[in-house]
């Protein structure tokens, strides 16, 4: 049995390895290991690499730095899973020395219990199949056996998911950049943003991709992958992926009866009543089939490869786009089919007046999502108007992706009450959360022992601290809850603990990069850097400098609710715990600690540095605060001051 | 009280037998007169679904606690003493024709309701009975053929819950004739024969279509009261639009039923589609046709469910641990090799086809210069994910070729693809479709996909080599869509149209199939709509009133516009006045309209909206209990108060 364990972890380890190989110097002198496997993965990774080098010369010094750290906590991810299944003791040797420095004395169980925060920032995806089976066969070793047999084929499989580095716009100019995998859904990409922008989160917001070539602006739809269509970009693309608001991406379920009824006069459609509304929507989204709005118009539409532009008579129906050729009826049997929707997506066009002398600017384009440039197998439409356009578009995008719309729209719902709710919660919880609860397992406590004095510079609280950073950092969900069956605040918690000792080190070394590229891994990136904060990529990190931890935390907690509220039953129990922890860190924390953006490193140790930061970041704007909660205690306040901010940047 | 003689007919014992006469006083009560009636006819035997029935008034005296005094009888009285239940020839949404026992004394609501639960359909209130169309010429040998389903020996019985017995219910289990039943009710029928579908009444206009309502049966009479007699043909058919609480576990009949009703009225025509649609519709009936032929009759039955959805988990299951193993194995997945001919249309240059060595593997297509190229770069790889695959295939000349439009930045790339048979197209064809869907090789629906595209082929072959025989393999293409396209398209031109949309449904199962055909049907834009020729209070001009399950529409007869649509959420109330037959509505915001019916009755416009009103009352806790007192409140009229 043991060998065999051990031939697994050193098995496992080499893959780790070889993963970080192309971030950091490899350091650790490669173990033997059974040939068979490590060779595919190798071939794996160097693909992904590939990939991942293309996006990066485009990048800028600052974007890498962001990257690097998207991908260290995709590799401790990796490991924490693996650490998981077995003892401390074996798994301690090779894990620590990775990436981490002097704390390393915390050896195995710090490392293991940073990789947590870290998985969860990691795409959902690979974890979960692992933790559900684990819990329920922990009992045999058979299964355990078998289990790691299993995660080694995860592991191997996961190394194949391609992954790729998305810097998405903001309104404001800045941007953030981001490690996009390719299962992750926009919704999920979207989570992360919310993460990182500290923006309301209502239901508007939308990651678009825009074409300059084109003209054109497309939002992605919420379950649509977010890799699959940016793969299909060209090398020398200039299209560009934009985080903005867009009223009209669920107007229709707000208000369905200017789509649904918009033959009705305006009055009569400003006066519907909210149980009307749901009438509608009830009839035409729940129903067999659902139904798309009945839309006829006189629109243009630029024949192929002809410049001029025709008037026609089109109607819309589920099947497609449609219009009625000259001379005939409206009859469906004389109706003459322009395009179906299964191939071709709907895009927003700009200033087709000029481009393609356009009858007027609202134009929309129906193309094969892979179509980047001018060509005949575009379906130009024009519309007299922006509010004809709008029903057009909606309507064909209600034709092509049916009840998936309302259930996203519902989705999107969801995790925007969830975030509200949350933010109340968390003011509650800073007023108990002065106590960290050390409760996790064995190994948390190890970790936490420790550092905990470290970490406390001020109020014991920060201990807390560490472990937000590093879910700041990365964007996805929190897979990790699963791992950690038992007690769900126990992940939460386990993790903060371990992780300042060693996530601290990881963090910090992570965090600075960004700033100075060369300072890779300086271990106290603070320090360096201090004086001078590079401000360029204020946009990305200023924020985290400014408002020291409470920000952190918020966003923390914000990043381990936006998965609960979709699925609030399993995933719902375990944030909540976290994030008012660090809440309450956060409140008692907010003088001394200036901690930088990144993970909890900063806090304790570079308050000084933030400070000094600090004045760059509050100029940004100054916007939305939804999430400022009401709680009447100083906590509250700062609370809201904070996320204001944040909002802000 | 002075004593009287009331004449009665009894019907059992001919059209010859002279009345009886019983004497009676008027305070005996109905029930007293059954009795002495039955003592004088001297005949031992079941009475007990006799009553008697009033000839002068059309009525049933079904009270029997009631005196002849309270009925109004009196001495003049014809009376018939008659079963209650009796046979009927019901047309059903199939075509085919059932013979069966139905209540005659009932409301025509309950007498569906009791139809409904013999034949197994749930949810009897969507259905409802309507006088034939006339068929214009009679044929006798057509008559008899049509007699093909007799359910008249099976009970009635009251129960609702019914036992299931070798996968239908127990009824149907006596013998192989009333099987023989089950299955035509649970099996959708094959497609009808061209001629047939144009020999078929078809509405060319709206004004046709109002035709139909003016043969609906008053649901709150019975079928005796209508003049319905024993044998008369009726048809029974969804009435209203609204399907509720559909369940492919539950609804066999109910589904197959309500699919061939959707079919039928997409090939005559009530609805009207596109011809895109058409080919979609087409596509799914020769599917569902095809699985219905080889679906056993078990197959339908619980255990074979189970059987299914466990063979269902272990394949997922199956797959889920080939997840585990697929890495390693992707390093050997299967690929294709062939010489095949390519082409590629280009502006200004008209050359032919040119033969390479081409190796199709995971969702690429290389092409080499020859086989022995083939380890060096490909001449050029064609990525197949997103790309649009059409057939271009003509079995009678021998050409089988894949068309592939591969999205580029640029465009779509045109590509043509020749192969030499049939059997290297099918699998070329099937790799290419599921490649375009992103999948390889490996996937479990190749096997299948490859067949289905030989299956068509081969029907098709029958269609070019003997039109004129059919086999139970070969389908005319033009049996699956209404005559206009017969005259449109040639049965040739018409099969890769539809086999083009065929692609796209191939992998369905039958369920799933007629789901999606009833589907793509409840989203046609017509959908739902019943249309009665009406006239507005005040107006001289005829117009059509659309009643659909949530909304009123009116159109304008000379174009066939839509001019306003009134949503019933919008309904203050409405009213039916009986003397001059109006109705009157009266919507949100002091909008009244009012209208009489030129065509149908007014009875059948009240029983369509107050049926809509009151099937929308429905919620799925409540499923099995139907409201029978709400129903005839909102369609009764005033005879229901």
């Amino acid at each position: 049995m043991d060998d065999i364990d051990a031939m697994f972890s050193d098995m496992l380890q080499e893959m780790d390895l070889l993963t970080q190989s192309l971030g950091e110097e490899a350091e650790s002198a490669p173990l033997p290991k059974p040939a068979s496997i490590p060779a595919p993965q190798e071939m794996n990774f160097s693909i992904g690499f590939t990939d991942l080098n293309a996006s990066l010369h485009e990048m800028e010094d600052n974007d890498l730095d962001a990257l690097m750290a998207d991908l260290v906590a995709d590799i401790s991810a990796t490991e924490e899973k693996f650490a998981t299944d077995r003892d401390t003791s074996k798994g301690s040797a090779p894990f620590a020395p990775i990436p981490i420095q002097p704390q390393s004395n915390f050896g195995l169980p710090a490392s293991t219990d940073t990789s947590k925060p870290a998985t969860s920032s990691n795409s959902i995806a690979a974890p979960p199949p692992l933790p559900a089976s684990k819990p329920s066969k922990e009992e045999q070793e058979e299964q355990i056996k078998a289990d790691k047999i299993k995660l080694a084929l995860e592991k191997l499989k996961e190394a194949k998911v391609k992954k790729l580095v998305v810097k998405v716009e903001i309104m404001d100019g800045s941007s953030k950049t981001l490690m996009v995998d390719e299962r992750q859904t926009v919704r999920e990409v979207m989570d992360n943003l919310f993460e990182k922008t500290h923006c309301d989160c209502n239901v508007d917001w939308c990651v678009c991709e825009t074409n300059p070539d084109l003209q054109t602006e497309r939002g992605f739809e919420d379950h649509e992958n977010l890799v699959e269509p940016l793969s299909t970009w060209t090398r020398d693309t200039e299209n560009k992926v934009v985080f903005l608001e867009k009223k009209d991406k669920y107007e229709v379920f707000r208000n369905p009866q200017l789509f649904y009824l918009w033959k009705k006069d305006k009055k009569s459609q400003m006066d519907m009543k909210e149980k009307d509304k749901e009438q509608l929507l009830e009839e035409n989204f729940c129903g067999a089939s659902i139904i798309v709005p009945d839309l006829e118009a006189i629109l243009y539409m630029k024949e192929d490869g002809k410049k001029s532009w025709k008037q026609r008579y089109f109607l819309l129906r589920a099947s497609g786009l449609y219009y009625s050729p000259k001379g005939k009826t409206k009859a469906s049997r004389d109706l003459v089919c322009l395009v179906q929707f299964d191939n071709v997506n709907v895009y927003y066009c700009k200033e087709y007046r000029n481009k393609y002398k356009a009858p007027t600017d609202h134009c929309f384009i129906l193309k094969h999502p892979q179509i980047q440039k001018e060509s005949q197998y575009i379906k130009y439409l024009c519309c007299d108007d922006e509010v004809t356009m709008t029903l057009w578009v909606t309507g064909i995008r209600i034709a092509k992706y049916g009840k998936q719309l309302y259930e996203n729209y519902k989705a999107a719902v969801r995790k925007a009450a969830g975030t509200a709710t949350w933010a109340n919660r968390t003011i509650q919880a800073s007023s108990s959360a002065s106590t960290p609860s050390p409760t996790p397992k064995a190994k948390a406590a190890n970790g936490h022992a420790p550092q905990l004095p470290k970490d406390t510079k001020g109020p014991g609280n920060q201990t807390s601290f560490p472990p937000p950073p590093p879910s700041m950092e990365t964007l996805p969900p929190p897979p990790p809850d699963p791992m950690l069956p038992p007690p769900p605040p126990d992940p939460m918690l386990p993790p903060p603990p371990p992780a300042p000792p060693a996530s601290t080190a990881k963090v910090n070394k992570f965090p600075p990069p960004p700033r100075f590229p060369q300072s890779s891994f300086p271990p106290p990136p603070m320090d360096d850097l201090p004086p001078p904060p590079p401000p360029p990529e204020e946009a990305e990190l200023p924020p985290d400098f400014l408002p020291p931890p409470p920000p952190s935390f918020a966003p923390y907690g914000g990043d381990s609710l936006p998965p609960p509220p979709p699925d609030p039953i399993t995933s719902l129990p375990p944030p909540p715990p976290g994030p008012q922890n660090f809440a309450s860190a956060g409140g008692a924390p907010p003088p001394p600690p200036p901690p930088p953006p990144p993970p909890a490193p900063a806090p304790a140790a570079h308050p000084s540095g933030s400070v000094r930061k600090m004045p760059p970041a509050p100029p940004k704007r100054t916007t939305p605060q939804q999430t400022a909660p009401p709680g009447g205690e100083l906590m509250s306040e700062l609370m809201t001051a904070m996320l204001k901010k944040r909002s802000q940047q | 009280m002075a004593a009287w003689d009331l004449t009665v007919t009894v019907e059992d014992l001919g059209p010859d037998a002279p009345p009886f006469k019983i004497s009676v006083t008027s305070d005996l009560h109905i029930g007293g007169v059954i009795l002495k009636l039955v003592e004088q006819t001297n005949q031992m035997k079941d009475w007990s679904d006799h009553a008697l029935w009033w000839e002068q008034k059309q009525q049933w005296l079904l009270r029997t606690g009631w005196t002849l005094d309270k009925c109004g009888v009196h001495a003049d009285a014809r009376l018939v003493f008659t079963p209650q239940h009796k046979p009927l020839r019901l047309g059903l949404p199939n075509g085919a024709t059932l013979k069966m026992r139905a209540c005659f004394s009932s409301t025509v609501f309950r007498t569906v309701v009791g139809i409904c639960r013999v034949l197994n359909i749930r949810h009897p209130e969507e259905l409802s009975l309507l006088r034939p169309v006339e068929e214009k010429k009679k044929k006798k040998d057509k008559d008899s053929s049509e007699e093909l389903y007799d359910l008249t020996d099976v009970p009635l019985t009251a129960g609702s819950v019914q036992a299931l017995y070798n996968g239908m219910p127990a009824h149907f289990a006596d013998s192989p004739k009333t099987e023989a039943v089950y299955k035509m009710l649970s099996v959708s029928l094959p497609s009808p024969a061209p001629e047939a579908i144009a020999k078929l009444y078809r509405p060319a206009s709206v004004v046709d279509k109002t035709h139909i309502h003016t043969r609906w049966l008053d649901s709150s009479r019975s079928l005796m009261q209508q003049g319905i007699l024993e044998n008369d043909r009726l048809w029974l058919r969804f009435k209203y639009y609204t399907f509720h609480d559909m369940d492919p576990k539950y609804d066999v009949v109910r589904l197959t039923q309500l699919y061939e009703q959707a079919r039928w009225a997409i090939l005559l025509e009530d609805i009207d589609c596109t011809e895109e649609e058409m080919m979609l519709f087409g596509a799914l009936q020769y599917h569902i046709g095809k699985l219905s032929l080889s679906q056993d009759m078990v197959s339908s039955c619980q255990g074979m469910d189970d059987l299914e959805s466990a063979l269902k988990s272990l394949e997922v299951k199956m797959v889920g641990d080939g997840n585990s193993t697929d890495i390693l194995d992707n390093m050997t997945a299967p690929e294709l090799n062939d010489y095949l001919k390519i082409f590629r249309p280009k502006r200004l240059t008209l050359k032919g086809y040119k033969q390479y060595w081409c190796n199709f593997q995971d969702t690429s297509i290389s092409y080499y210069k020859s086989k022995e190229d083939r380890y060096g770069e490909p001449m050029q790889q064609l990525n197949l994910k997103g790309c649009e695959v059409a057939p271009d295939v003509s079995v009678a000349g021998q050409k089988f070729c894949i068309k592939l439009l591969i999205p580029a930045p640029e465009g779509m790339n045109e590509i043509y693809v020749r192969c030499e048979n049939e059997k290297q197209y099918s699998q070329w064809m099937a790799a290419c479709k599921l490649a375009s869907k992103g999948l390889t090789l490996l996937d479990s629906s190749y096997q299948s996909e490859v067949k289905n595209i030989q299956t068509f082929l081969s029907m098709q072959r029958c269609n070019s080599a003997a039109p004129a025989a059919q086999t139970d393999d070969s389908i005319n293409t033009h049996s699956l869509v209404s005559p206009r396209y017969h005259k449109k398209y040639k049965p040739k031109q018409l099969t890769p149209r539809i086999l083009e949309a065929f692609q796209n449904v191939a992998q369905l199962s039958l369920t799933s199939a007629i789901l999606r055909f009833l589907q793509i049907w409840q989203a046609l834009p017509d959908f739902g709509i019943s249309y009665f020729m009406i006239r507005f209070k005040g107006s001289r001009k005829d117009e059509v009133m659309g009643i659909a399950n949530n909304r009123l529409i009116r159109i304008d007869l000379g174009v066939g516009d839509v001019v306003k649509t009134w949503r019933y959420n919008n309904m203050r109330q409405w009213n039916v006045n009986w003397d001059i037959r109006q109705v009157a509505i009266e919507f949100d915001g002091n909008i009244n309209i009012a209208f009489s019916c030129v065509t149908a009755d007014c009875k059948v416009v009240h029983e369509y909206i107050g049926g809509y009103i009151f099937l929308s009352t429905r919620s799925r806790q409540q499923s099995d209990t139907l409201n029978e007192e709400l129903f005839h409140k909102l369609t009764g009229g005033h005879e229901a108060l």
